[in-house]
């Protein structure tokens, strides 16, 4: 029994296991038995899935560290690749499968024709993103994060229509020139410091912590993780590609890809660059700022939508954002509430996407006026999206609100006085904006008169050929795990954050603690043995009702457009319409516009790190 | 954005950018410039313990072996998204030669016939020698695949596509690729298995600079090559049923 557990507890198993199928499915592709995909990939998943649990739980205590090859380090030099697993990251790994298990339920016999094909892609998809998440290297990260966008971007033009086939182009080309750029950072690093593991990099990087060469480093890869992670100036390429995917696909892109960018920015602040002080002051300036502007371009964007699943996309802009600031206030509270609203986040867009699938393929389209009171048929779809709704404007349950109160804490605590706002102005508008579309396609509210009743998108609409309540169960099951017992949650928050902040340099690279040239950076700082703090709520425990009732309050507003006396609307077009025009503008589909972005991004970086 | 606007906002990017690529590039460490500590390792530790001349295959396949593993996959996605994308596209499921009505036959040459037939063996067989010679000099799976991959290309330049679709079957194909790809994890599996560390070498070693020397670098490096052979005919099978389909129909004014 103890030999079992010690082989399950090789943090390689659920990165190998879904490459190993899938390689051996695709071999046999062409005689499998039509059902067999979907079986295997369900069942991959959810062993990855129990794997990562068990490797999170294991890692609580200390982290587990695995050499490939047993190429343990020589004198402090590390000669091979290591998988090193936190609670954070082996949490965020079991997240990844889970929602995988759960995309796949969902998507049962959607993908019959392509005779394994798309399973193939969806598990190797899967494995490179606990890759990701487990790896401890710079350029395994590398491998990993390529492996997941090159099969992102084949599933994104799947549907083969013009809009899904220029949308993956777009994504194509920002997230290549995104992986660029991290190959850059990597090839700058390795340049100064001469090591790729991440305990080498922060061992080489705490001698040289002034050298611009790392400041550089740390600039294109986090640019290259916030293309990913779609934050503003970057963020463009995301809407044109989640509105268009499948949305079994979106759920994943949306869920889970596009939380690991971030996630990834994380790890890397924390575990490699931390001592550089410039990189410090890039965190409290520029991510911090891109967070703020993405949490607020992100909602208002979303408002402005009529296509469901461009709206959601919106929607995963703005949250992102929010997760962003948890990240760039760079402290302990901040970090904790952010691992936690990631998994929250990840759950209920998966099942707002979930949602999303469902009305493309009972329903036939995805335009929210088009569809006004075509769902009442199928109802518990509704509560479904209601409830999403709710829960993305900040309603005080489960695991979002926990982890959303812990950044309002340290967004407080870190007296960042634009943050506050614009957190509040992405839930409410999300929040208002998913709000608003269950209330005309389920309620039947809010008729729009002339032109606009009719759909300007292209007609989509996606295979029937499940049972309804075969896309319900994975839907409700997604809503359901994001409420788990408040306390608890924030218990794992924080000994994740812990773990992922505590320094370990010295004992991966067996420089041992006494003296040497590694002693001292280990050196746990005494805040870290500080055992959780009483759960407390955010320091002003109203704001969640707040939002949620402004959210409840704007979706009211867009509803009952109709009734508005005319002064009202005029003086609306002419003060905000401008703006949101000007807005909607820069979301124009052309990847010369997208590319020039990044350009101001990376200048922006720059120009801030010349006053750091 | 306006082309002139785009034009505008970029070029002043670039511009802000400037000083900030010149302060680093001139603080990087130039061109070759020791301390090089990884490097200088390897080549110091290397043929003593992987009994291997060609170091770069001994970073590829064992010391960073792993990075191998998912690179090799991520071929096989790539391969296996623009399967999808263009099967899509066509419309079709079926794995049989496909027919134009009413394109006209061009015969090839003599001469062309003659130097495809010749070739294409000379071609596969050059292949082997890189894919096998992976451990002793620079080569090795990926490189080998390709050529491989490309020696039956000629096929269709020789033959025609009526000769090509003889030789190249796609369940042959998916099977190389997805099995090439497999058996590399399974070396993974193998080593695991024996109690040791993913991807820890268990064969002998055999002698530097021998044909099969680098233990089980030789069956991670087969696995590549089939895998890497096995995708690009893929690739060539799905880009060369591309041309089946049927020309545009001119109409008259």
């Amino acid at each position: 029994m103890s030999a079992l557990l010690a082989l399950a507890l090789q943090p390689v198993l659920p990165v190998a296991i879904p490459l190993t199928v899938g390689g051996l499915m695709l071999s046999v592709s062409k005689r499998l038995p039509r059902k067999v995909p979907d079986v295997v990939a369900i069942l991959v998943a959810l062993l990855c899935c129990g794997l990562c649990a068990l490797l999170a739980t294991r890692s609580a205590a200390a982290p587990i560290v695995s050499w490939f090859g047993g190429w343990t380090p020589r004198q402090g030099q590390p000669i091979g690749i290591a998988f090193v697993v936190t609670p954070a990251g082996g949490w965020f790994a079991c997240f990844v499968c889970l929602l995988f298990a759960a995309t796949l339920v969902f998507s049962w016999g959607f993908f019959e024709k392509t005779a394994a094909h798309f399973h193939v892609l969806m598990i190797l998809f899967m494995a490179g993103m606990v890759g990701f998440c487990l790896t401890h290297d710079l350029f395994n990260l590398f491998v990993w994060f390529e492996l997941m966008s090159v099969a992102a971007f084949a599933l994104t033009g799947y549907a083969l229509r013009d809009s899904a086939l220029s949308g993956a182009l777009n994504f194509t080309v920002v997230n290549t020139i995104g992986s660029y750029l991290i190959l850059g950072g990597i090839g700058l690093v390795y340049s100064e410091v001469g090591a790729l593991d991440f305990a080498g990099l922060a061992y080489g990087i705490a001698g040289v912590p002034h050298s611009p060469v790392v400041v550089a480093s740390f600039v294109l890869l986090s640019s290259g993780l916030l293309i990913k992670g779609a934050q503003v100036p970057y963020q463009f390429w995301l809407a044109d590609a989640h509105s268009v995917a499948p949305s079994p696909v979106s759920v994943i892109f949306s869920g889970a890809m596009v939380a690991i960018g971030l996630y990834g920015v994380a790890e890397l602040y924390w575990t490699v660059f931390q001592a550089a002080p410039v990189v410090q002051h890039l965190m409290r300036s520029m991510l911090l700022g891109m967070g703020e502007a993405s949490a607020i371009v992100g909602g208002v964007m979303a408002l402005l939508q009529r296509h469901f699943k461009r709206l959601l996309a919106f929607s995963t802009v703005s949250h992102c954002g929010i997760l962003l600031i948890g990240i760039a206030l760079a402290s302990r509270q901040g970090l904790a509430g952010t691992l936690l609203y990631m998994l929250g986040h990840g759950l209920v867009k998966g099942a707002l996407f979930m949602v999303a699938g469902i009305m493309l393929a009972v329903l036939g389209g995805i335009d929210e006026i088009g569809l006004r009171g075509a769902g009442r048929r199928i109802w518990p779809a509704g509560i479904a999206m209601g409830f999403g709704g709710l829960l993305l404007a900040g309603l005080p349950v489960g695991v979002m609100d926990t982890g959303l109160e812990r950044i309002g804490t340290a967004i407080h605590d870190a007296h960042a006085r634009v943050a506050l706002p614009a957190v509040m102005i992405g839930l409410v508008c999300t929040g208002a904006a998913v709000l608003r579309v269950t209330g005309r396609v389920f309620l039947g509210l809010g008729p729009v008169a002339g032109e606009e009743e009719r759909s300007p998108t292209e007609q989509e609409r996606e295979d029937a050929n499940r049972p309804l309540w075969l896309m319900l169960v994975p839907t409700a099951a997604l809503i359901l795990l994001s409420l788990p017992i408040a306390h608890d949650a924030d218990r794992l928050g924080w000994v994740a954050a812990s773990q992922l902040m505590q320094p370990r340099t010295a004992s991966i690279l067996g420089l041992g603690l006494g003296s040497g040239p590694g002693s001292g950076l280990d050196a746990v700082p005494a805040s870290a043995l500080v055992a959780v703090p009483a759960w407390s709520p955010a320091p002003v425990s109203w704001l969640p009702w707040l939002a949620t009732a402004l959210a409840l309050g704007l979706a009211a507003l867009g509803l009952s457009w109709h009734r508005l006396p005319g002064t009202t609307i005029r003086l609306y077009e002419r003060s905000v319409g401008p703006v949101v025009a000007g807005l909607s503008a820069t979301q124009s589909g052309l990847v010369a516009d997208y590319v020039t972005w990044i350009t101001v991004g990376l200048a922006l970086f720059g120009i801030l790190s010349a006053f750091g | 954005m306006s082309p002139r606007l785009r034009r505008a906002v970029f070029l002043l990017a670039c511009v802000c950018l400037l000083p900030a690529f010149a302060h680093v590039a001139s603080t990087m460490p130039a061109f070759g410039a020791h301390p090089l500590p990884y490097g200088d390792l390897i080549n110091a530790v290397g043929v003593r313990e992987r009994h291997v001349t060609n170091m770069v295959s001994a970073i590829n396949f064992d010391y960073r072996g792993f990075d191998t593993l998912g690179e090799e996959f991520m071929m096989l996605c790539a391969v296996t998204g623009t399967t999808i994308l263009l099967r899509g596209t066509r419309g079709e499921t079926q794995d049989r030669p496909q027919r134009v009505p009413g394109r006209e036959i061009r015969p090839r040459a003599d001469a062309t016939v003659l130097i495809c037939r010749l070739l294409a063996g000379f071609t596969v067989l050059f292949g082997l020698y890189v894919l096998l010679h992976a451990m002793t000099t620079p080569g090795g799976g990926f490189q080998g695949g390709v050529i491989i991959a490309s020696g039956l290309l000629l096929a269709f330049l020789g033959e025609g596509y009526r000769g090509w679709r003889h030789v190249a079957h796609s369940e042959l194909f998916d099977a190389a690729e997805g099995g090439g790809a497999a058996l590399y994890a399974l070396c993974g599996f193998a080593s695991m298995l024996m109690g040791l560390p993913f991807l820890q070498n268990m064969l002998p070693l055999g002698k530097s600079g021998d044909l099969f020397s680098g233990g089980l670098m030789l069956v991670e490096n087969a696995g590549v090559g089939l895998a890497v052979a096995g995708g690009f005919g893929i690739l060539l099978l799905e880009f060369l049923e591309e041309t089946r389909e049927p020309e545009p129909v001119q109409e008259d004014e």
